[in-house]
């Protein structure tokens, strides 16, 4: 990882120096470890544009730099949701990137904006779910459900752990009591509210230090994003499972920002992520879903094998995404204070 | 006496300047944000809208906002931490610092030294590295299985012990510093002058060493208190974030919940909570340790 970095890095340098008459650059604002840093070498050394990189770790955090007036950025990744709220406070710009000639690339099922239906602004990134990690021999055998993970630690004495995040926690109980993770409905929130206490106990930790507890074998299973799949592939052991109550999905979009002052490096970067043999090379060192309907075809084997990740048509109609809840997400937050205070 | 007291100021004025930007500035901002309506996407509205407090007391009535006892729950629960924190750090550190005193110089330096080593490194590093000592395959489990003290790993990550093993970690350099210092000043001879006159060990103890290490522990008291009270990578990362403190409630407010002025709300009773305890520092302890000096 950091060896790539080095080279992303010293490549970008070589480009700088090439292209140095015109000093052409675009500066991406990316979620931390949300793309290959293979690819930004591989534009540079292309197009003679230098690639600067930052990150964030929620929408929330981006959204607060941008609307605070951070500058300099050309392309943010938000995730679908926050699209909208970007478009709403009209922070982002309008690219036609479904002009482009490869656009037909693109799995329009995965233009799910409500502001954006058409790709005017926005073009699809990756997508993944959130679903049950769990060690076979720790966990009494295989694992299906959410009922079954909760009942981990009676049965075998281990622990399980939850991510810290409000929304995806109660996502949980909301699937399990066969709600939509975006129900506004107090009974509904209450139900879900009510059946997370009753296995509060048995959980160990909202943490997103899982991945390091679960390797060593410290922890038996938690939830957590489907790309730790990627360093599980060689222990048979170690399995990944979308639940049979159903899983979140996130998705982001690249989209470029009003105030980009390179927004014609930022096209030719999109561009650039249309092609297969490109959007592949992310979704393998990503270990998630891909948008890009050529690039599917190209996949590794242990992703293309794999229908948990790979997820085939039946089991994504299980899969439920976070829409913005407006005013709503108040009693989310007094539901999620309600569980975390539960003794 | 004029050119004295322009130097003066020109020696002030830097931090003065420095406090009233810094510190007065995003206070004020906090105050005024915490009356103010919630933004749909974060940030505010500018109305005025005291139903953040509403919620926290108890006059929300169910309509705009609702009461709920628990943050009052959460921040009696964040102070009683705190409290047992102070309490665990000094006993801990009272009689190691007389043992600190009577080294020689040079082992003094040294000691000093040893105490303030944790701030070279990153507090979230050392945290991780307490994660990864008391976890079941971590290195304590492995110490005591390997000698044979116990047959199954302790459970000690993710639990209020863990908690509590990591506050006091973080916290001990904070009591150590003042209390050593009055330790330090300590007059031995009127020690010797209470033997002399027989009173007991126990005796000169209470009547003549506590009085006067008192300012040292007070102020360490203060100083360990009040980064505690709003403590929340401490119980997030070795509790397991189960227990909310209200370090917690305030975090939450601003990247979950999108809600601003309730964060302000809880900073501002924080705040509250921290000024009545140094006003009883101020009032109290530093007037008692004054007639004991005069004494």
């Amino acid at each position: 990882m950091l060896f790539t970095k080095i080279v992303a890095t010293s490549l970008t340098a070589i480009g700088l120096l090439a292209g140095a008459a015109q000093a052409e650059e675009l500066r991406l604002y990316n979620w931390g470890d949300y793309i290959n840093p293979e690819i930004l070498a591989k534009f540079t050394e292309e197009t003679g544009i230098e690639v600067g990189l930052d990150t964030y770790s929620s929408n929330e955090e981006m959204l607060a730099k941008i609307q605070a007036g951070a500058t300099g950025y050309d392309i943010v990744f938000p995730s679908i949701h926050m699209v909208d709220i970007m478009l709403n406070l009209n922070l982002l710009a309008k690219t036609d990137i479904n002009q482009a000639a490869d656009w037909g690339n693109i799995d329009t099922d995965f233009l799910r904006a409500a502001n954006d239906p058409n790709g005017d602004y926005c073009m699809p990134y990756g997508w993944g779910t959130v679903g049950i990690f769990y060690n076979r021999e720790k966990s009494g055998g295989d694992i299906t459900s959410w009922e079954e993970f909760f009942a981990i630690p009676g049965k075998t004495g281990n622990k399980i752990t939850l991510l810290d995040d409000m929304r995806e926690v109660l996502g949980i109980g909301l699937m399990a009591t066969g709600a939509s993770v975006n129900s506004t409905d107090p009974a509904e929130i209450k139900a879900a509210t009510d059946w997370l206490i009753e296995r509060k106990g048995d959980v160990s930790a909202f943490t997103y230090a899982f991945p390091g507890l679960f390797l060593s074998g410290d922890v038996a299973a938690g939830q957590f994003f489907v790309g730790l799949a990627g360093a599980i592939t060689e222990d048979d052991n170690l399995q990944y499972v979308i639940p049979s109550e159903g899983a979140t999905m996130y998705e982001e979009a690249m989209c470029v920002l009003e105030s980009a002052p390179n927004k014609e490096a930022a096209r030719k970067f999109m561009e650039f992520m249309l092609r297969p043999e490109i959007s592949v090379m992310n979704t393998n060192q990503q270990f998630n879903g891909s948008v890009n309907v050529p690039a599917r075809a190209m996949l590794a084997d242990a992703i293309m094998m794999d229908p948990n990740i790979n997820v085939p048509a039946a089991t994504m109609t299980r899969l439920q995404m976070f829409e913005d809840l407006g005013k709503a997400l108040k009693a989310y937050d007094r539901a999620w204070n309600t569980i975390r205070t539960a003794e | 006496m004029r050119r004295q007291r322009l130097f003066l100021l020109g020696l002030l004025s830097p931090v003065t300047l420095y406090l009233g930007v810094f510190f007065f500035g995003p206070l004020a901002i906090i105050a005024v944000f915490s009356v103010l309506e919630p933004g749909l996407y974060g940030g505010v509205e500018w109305n005025f809208y005291h139903w953040n407090y509403g919620r926290i007391f108890g006059w929300a009535d169910g309509v705009v906002e609702w009461y709920e006892p628990v943050y009052l729950k959460i921040l009696f629960r964040s102070m009683l931490m705190a409290a047992f924190t102070v309490i665990a750090c000094l006993i801990l550190v009272y009689p190691v610092t007389f043992w600190v005193s009577r080294l020689p110089q040079r082992a003094q330096l040294f000691f000093m030294f040893l105490i303030t080593l944790p701030f070279f490194t990153s507090l979230i590093i050392r945290l991780y590295a307490w994660l990864v000592i008391l976890k079941p395959s971590g290195l304590i489990n492995d110490v005591l299985l390997g000698i044979g003290l116990i047959e199954t790993p302790l459970d000690m990550l993710f639990t209020r012990f863990a908690v509590v093993l990591g506050m006091v970690y973080v916290m001990i350099p904070f009591m150590f510093l003042p209390v050593y210092s009055s330790v330090e000043r300590l007059d031995r001879t009127l020690i010797e002058a209470s033997g002399d006159l027989g009173a007991r060990g126990w005796q000169t103890f209470l009547k003549v060493i506590l009085p006067q290490t008192l300012p040292g522990i007070a102020g360490g008291s203060v100083l360990v208190f009040i980064p505690s009270v709003g403590n929340f990578i401490i119980p997030d990362v070795l509790g397991g974030a189960k227990g909310l403190m209200i370090g917690n409630l305030v975090e939450q407010q601003f990247l979950d919940a999108r809600n601003w002025p309730f964060g302000a709300a809880l900073s501002m009773v924080i705040m509250a909570v921290v000024l009545t305890v140094m006003l009883i520092y101020a009032t109290k302890i530093v007037r008692a340790g004054q007639r004991i000096g005069e004494v």
